[in-house]
Formats: structure tokens, C-alpha cells, sequence
């Protein structure tokens, strides 16, 4: 009777280290490595970033799309430093358990570890990256937010539309400021109109007072701005103290609710286009939105968002590519493949050739400090 | 016999020793951010030569190092100039780029003089950012070929490893004659008391300008050898910030020390890669490292003179009525 006691005891562990050995070889882990600046002077976007992510990674997790697959995301501070972007791209690289990568945030760091990323075959998808020559370094890299070789020739034909002929350019000068301006310039030239000023300021400028005194003597009929929220939210209350009544049109860049804030009622009647509208009542944006709020205490904004897609978009890729058996060279071809997939800053597709994304834009005008969906 | 002992020793270290651990540990990471700081040590040497031994405290140093980042990309992207070519002759232009700029400022003493290269650095910051037709702006440089010769070695982790720890090497080893010679001592009474060194018969304002030519030619390799490593360069890679973690680097490794300056940079490059497991509270340990070794170590950690002194000295000329207030005729 003992023996037969011990037996089952025996039996039952036996058993016991079978089903654990069964569900940790099921249980596998791969990695996606996300490189983003968090400290140094961008360090608030970084956090947005890792707080979408963090939010994707744990639904994908818990849907149950990849069954006994634990996907997980390593995250890297790059302090939007090349110096750092570059070690970090190595250190993913030679991570085996990491299939591709999502980062960094601004081109400069994005450009350094795309060089690497290019020579060690790992699919990099940049969720801001908008370096005209960023997807053109190597195959291995994508972005997630439309050029302004999209987004400037539209913003040209809106203004155009709506009765401008004569238009001041201001741009920041970094490589996104000026492939805005020149896709703006060249958009609005060709639609007809003529451009009076093209002004670009330093980055860290916050008195726009002489490139305003400037555009107000040659009488444009409105200003193209392409700026980030906090110059653009300075550059808007300057504009209303000097007493220039020319409508602004800018870009999707300024799409942020700390921009009204900042900028006061100098934002009223502003027109800007975005990817993203935080008051969509589209479910999957709304739920979105929600579970967002509900874990970090305030909405999304577009970065954020973007964010959010992109790393949908790579798990979505790695599902594709096979799951638990998915290697780097396929996650790049399915993260190639990416077709029609819809994210919370509208329907993404890369483009066959280019590997450009192609998103729609939503046009919007500032009005009583809400940001207002026109056509 | 000691000498020869010691050289052979750095040499084993730096060409056999490290490359062999970094190989077993297996990696491209560690081999990057190894030549990340063999960059950087040749940076902060060259500086140290400015400030640590002439004791001119130069804030414009990353404005050097982009000339020299600039010229490399430029003459490889646009003539195709292999790495030999291209590494010496960036070097070439930014020392007369240093002398050049150097001139004017060589009367200025002490706070102003460190002021004066801060609006130096600034200046080339500027001019590589808002002259987009040449240097292609905030655009910056890309698929600049990496350290290659074809039919003996092709670009890879290891190839520019070795190129960087070679360059290291011949720049410490011209460093270090400049510094422990007679040269060397007529540098450092400029720093104890130009004045003096002025009426024991030294030309005080050759000197200082040499010491530039010197230190600028290095910090001209760097920025080559950065821009063949990396393959993309831009105008952030050069800001103010850049001048300043030189400076860090030298005070923490000591300054007028050619092994502290490399530590200092083994140290403020590799401690926050190291510390990359702690995740958000690494800078908080990097910051805390340089405070105490401020603290506690105010020669730094091989330095021949306080870096103390040195501050005190620069910032006492600035209001001692006896000195005509920043100039010297």
C-alpha cells in the first residue's frame, strides 16, 4: 500500500514536470527592441512612446493571437544622442532573441542606427523618422508617418483651394523643417500661387518677432508654417501681438492639445491637418483612447498614437511572419507586405517600391480652442 | 628596458588583449561602443593639450571635431578619397581652421578667452547647420563608406576598432612626446604664469597657437574616424554639449593626463552602457560619479593639477584689477 502511495506520488510529479517542461518549451518568448530617447532633452516623447507600446504589447499578449508565444519589448534610452543609437543598434543586433526594431524618434538618431541596422539585416520601423533619406538607406527600413512629400503638396492644394495666391513660408531648420517647406513651395507653385518669404529659424529660437516684421511688410495673403507644438505655439501669439491678421496653415505636427494651450486664443481659426483625432468616435480609436486615458491619466496625442500603430503594425508582422518561428529576413518581408492595416491614425499601407507609408490625413481648424474637423 | 616593457604591455593591451575579450563576449555592441570611446580618447588627448597642459580652457572643441567629421564625409562621399587620404588631410584643414580661428582670440585671457571658443564652437555649430548648399544642412551626411581598402580588409566592427585603436595610439604617442619634453615644459609654464614664461624669453603667443594647431589637427582625426565608423553624420553630433562632455572627460580623468583623459573617456562613455540594465536611473549614477570625483578627487584621477586651480586662475584673471580686465598686450 505504501509502495503503491509512492508510486503515485511518483506518477503525479513526473507528470507535474512533464506538463511544466510541455508549457515552458510552448511558452516561447521573442523580443522586438525598441530604441527611443528616454532622458536627455526629448525624454517626453520617448515616455509616450514606450506608454502606446507597453499598451499594445500587453493586448497582443493577452488576445491570444500567437498561442504559447510571449512576445516582449526591450526598450532602450538613446537620450536622442547618435553616440547612443548607434551602441543600441549594435546591442539589438546582436540580441538573437530580437526580430526587429521600432525607433528611434528624431532622424538624426534614426539615420546613425539605420547605417547599422542596414549592415546586420534587422527590420527597423521608425514611428516618426521623417528624413526624406531615411527609407532609402537599405530595405531594412520603414516608417510609420507620411512625408511631406505627401503631406506638403496637400497643405498647398487646401490653401490654394480656399482662395490663396500669395503665401510666407516658415520653417524650422532641421532635415523635417525643410523637406516641409520645399514640399509646401513646390506644391503651391504648382497649383499656381506665388510664395513671398521663405524664412527658417534655429532650432531652440522662441522670438519670431523679426521673421514676423519681415513677412509683414510683403503682404502674403497666409503663412505656411512648419513647426513643432512649443516654437509653433510661440510663433502664433507673436503673430497676434504684432497685429498680422494672415491665416496660418501648418502641419500635423502642431496637432497637440498643449499647443492651444500655450498659444491661447492666438490658435482660434489656425488650419492643420493630422492623422489622428482624439474625439474620433471610431470604436477601435475610441477604445484606444479610453484604455489610454485609463492607465496614464491623460489622452493620447498623435506621436503617441503613431506609436501605438507602429507596434501593432510589427506585431501584426511578426503573426505573419509565423509567429514563435518567424526569423528576422521574414518579419522584414511581412512587415513589407503590410497592407491596409487599420490603425488608430488611419489605414496604413507601405508602398511597394518605396516602402513609404501612404495614410490618410484629416483636416482640421482651431476653432474656440478645440481643434475642429473641416473639409 | 622599463620603457620598452611598458609600451609592449599597452600595445598587447590595446591590439590583442581587449579585441580578444570583446571577441569572446561576443560582439559588434561592445566592439561600437569600444570605438565610440576610441574616438572620444583621442578628442579629450587633443583637448587636454589645450587645456591641460597650456591651460587654455577651450569650450569649443566639438566645433573642431565637426570640421574635421565634415571634411572626411565630404571628401569621401563627393571624390570617393579613401580613408588614408581622407583621415590626415581633415586633420590638415582643421588645424588651419584652429590656427585660423585661433588668432584673434590669442590676446584674450582667462573666463574670456573660454568664452571666446564657446562663440567659436557656436559659430561652426551654426555654419554647418544653416549652410545647406555645402555641408547639406540639417540633412547631414549620409552613406559616408566606412574604414576600407580593398583586397586587404573590408569595413566591419573589428576593422574600425583597429583603425580607431591605431589612430589612439599614434595620437598618444605624438601627444605624449609634445607633453614630456622640453615643448612640453614650455607649455606648462605658459599655464603656471605666461608672464613669466613670457620674460624667461618664450614666444607665449606661438606656443598657444602650436598647442591649438596640435590639438585641433587630432580632434580633426576624430571627427574623420566618427564619420567613417558611423556613415551618417549631421550638425547635433557637434553641439555645445559635445565641448562640454570633452571637458567632463578631462576633469574626471585628470587634467594634463594623457591615461586620464582616456580613462575619462573609458569612464563618461562606458558607465552608461554598463549601466544600461538600471535602466532610467543610469544618468543619475553617471552624474553621481562625476560629482564625487569633483569632490573628492579634485586632481581628478590621474591629473598633475587641480582642476581647481585652474578655474580659479581663469576666473581670478577676469576680476583682477591688475590685469587689464581679460587682455593681455
Amino acid at each position: 500500500m505504501i509502495k503503491l502511495k509512492h508510486c503515485k506520488t511518483l506518477l503525479a510529479s513526473v507528470c507535474l514536470t512533464l506538463l511544466t517542461a510541455g508549457a515552458s518549451a510552448q511558452n516561447k518568448t521573442i523580443a522586438i527592441g525598441y530604441q527611443l530617447p528616454l532622458s536627455g532633452e526629448n525624454a517626453q516623447y520617448g515616455m509616450l512612446f514606450r506608454n502606446s507600446a507597453t499598451l499594445a504589447l500587453d493586448d497582443f499578449n493577452k488576445s491570444g493571437k500567437l498561442p504559447g508565444v510571449t512576445v516582449q519589448i526591450k526598450f532602450e534610452d538613446s537620450k536622442s544622442d547618435a553616440k547612443e543609437g548607434v551602441n543600441i543598434a549594435r546591442k539589438f543586433s546582436d540580441d538573437s532573441s530580437i526580430l526587429a526594431v521600432i525607433g528611434d524618434f528624431n532622424s538624426t538618431v534614426s539615420m546613425a542606427a539605420g547605417q547599422v541596422y542596414a549592415q546586420t539585416k534587422v527590420a527597423q520601423l521608425s514611428q516618426t523618422a521623417s528624413h526624406p533619406d531615411f527609407v532609402k538607406i537599405s530595405e531594412y527600413q520603414f516608417r510609420n508617418i507620411n512625408t511631406q512629400a505627401y503631406e506638403g503638396p496637400l497643405i498647398a492644394n487646401w490653401a490654394h483651394g480656399n482662395g490663396v495666391k500669395k503665401v510666407a513660408v516658415v520653417a524650422i531648420q532641421n532635415d523635417w523643417g525643410q523637406s516641409a517647406a520645399n514640399n509646401f513651395i513646390n506644391g503651391f507653385k504648382a497649383a499656381g500661387g506665388t510664395v513671398t518669404d521663405v524664412e527658417y529659424f534655429n532650432p531652440g529660437t522662441r522670438d519670431f518677432r523679426s521673421i514676423l516684421t519681415k513677412i509683414g511688410r510683403s503682404q502674403p495673403e497666409a503663412i505656411f508654417l512648419g513647426a513643432f507644438y512649443e516654437d509653433g505655439s510661440a510663433f502664433l501669439q507673436q503673430k497676434l501681438q504684432m497685429g498680422l491678421k494672415q491665416n496660418v496653415y501648418a502641419t500635423s505636427s502642431l496637432y497637440e492639445k498643449k499647443m492651444i494651450e500655450l498659444a491661447g486664443p492666438a490658435a482660434n481659426g489656425l488650419y492643420l491637418t493630422s492623422t489622428f483625432l482624439v474625439e474620433s468616435t471610431e470604436p477601435h480609436i475610441a477604445s484606444y483612447v479610453k484604455a489610454y486615458e485609463a492607465r496614464y491619466g491623460a489622452k493620447p496625442q498623435q506621436f503617441a498614437a503613431q506609436a501605438f500603430d507602429a507596434t501593432n503594425i510589427m506585431l501584426n508582422a511578426i503573426v505573419a511572419a509565423g509567429g514563435a518561428n518567424a526569423t528576422r529576413a521574414k518579419v522584414r518581408d511581412a512587415l513589407a507586405a503590410t497592407k491596409n492595416f487599420p490603425g488608430v491614425t488611419g489605414t496604413t499601407s507601405f508602398d511597394q517600391a518605396t516602402r513609404e507609408p501612404i495614410k490618410l490625413l484629416t483636416k482640421l481648424q482651431v476653432t474656440d480652442g478645440k481643434f475642429v474637423s473641416v473639409k | 628596458m622599463r620603457r620598452i616593457i611598458s609600451v609592449s604591455l599597452l600595445l598587447a593591451a590595446v591590439l590583442i588583449v581587449v579585441p580578444g575579450i570583446l571577441t569572446l563576449v561576443g560582439g559588434g555592441y561592445w566592439f561600437r561602443v569600444m570605438t565610440t570611446i576610441g574616438v572620444f580618447s583621442i578628442l579629450t588627448m587633443s583637448a587636454n593639450l589645450i587645456t591641460g597642459t597650456t591651460g587654455l580652457m577651450s569650450l569649443g572643441h566639438a566645433g573642431f571635431y565637426g570640421i574635421g567629421a565634415y571634411a572626411t564625409a565630404l571628401l569621401s562621399t563627393k571624390f570617393g578619397w579613401p580613408f588614408y587620404l581622407t583621415l590626415p588631410v581633415s586633420g590638415a584643414i582643421t588645424a588651419a581652421f584652429g590656427i585660423l580661428l585661433a588668432l584673434p582670440t590669442m590676446r584674450l585671457i582667462g573666463i574670456y578667452f573660454a568664452v571666446a571658443t564657446l562663440g567659436l564652437g557656436e559659430i561652426i555649430h551654426v555654419t554647418l547647420l544653416n549652410w545647406v548648399d555645402f555641408t547639406r544642412g540639417p540633412m547631414g551626411i549620409s552613406a559616408i563608406p566606412g574604414v576600407t581598402l580593398p583586397g586587404v580588409f573590408t569595413a566591419s566592427d573589428t576593422t574600425h576598432y583597429y583603425a580607431v585603436a591605431i589612430t589612439a595610439l599614434i595620437a598618444a604617442f605624438v601627444l605624449g612626446r609634445l607633453t614630456h619634453s622640453y615643448y612640453g615644459n614650455a607649455l606648462r609654464a605658459v599655464r603656471e604664469d605666461d608672464q613669466c614664461a613670457a620674460s624667461m624669453g618664450l614666444n607665449v603667443v606661438g606656443l598657444k597657437i602650436q598647442s591649438f594647431a596640435f590639438a585641433c589637427f587630432f580632434a580633426g582625426v576624430a571627427g574623420g574616424l566618427w564619420a567613417h565608423t558611423t556613415g551618417y553624420i549631421s550638425p547635433g553630433d557637434f553641439r555645445f554639449s559635445e565641448s562640454i562632455l570633452i571637458l567632463a572627460m578631462m576633469v574626471v580623468g585628470g587634467l594634463g593626463s594623457l591615461p586620464g583623459a582616456v580613462l575619462g573617456a573609458v569612464i563618461l562613455l562606458g558607465l552608461p552602457e554598463f549601466l544600461r540594465p538600471i535602466g532610467d536611473y543610469r544618468m543619475i549614477v553617471v552624474g553621481a560619479v562625476m560629482f564625487f570625483s569633483i569632490l573628492f578627487l579634485p586632481r581628478g584621477l590621474l591629473g598633475e593639477t587641480p582642476v581647481l586651480t585652474v578655474v580659479r586662475r581663469q576666473f581670478g584673471l577676469a576680476w583682477d584689477a591688475k590685469s587689464n580686465l581679460g587682455w593681455r598686450q
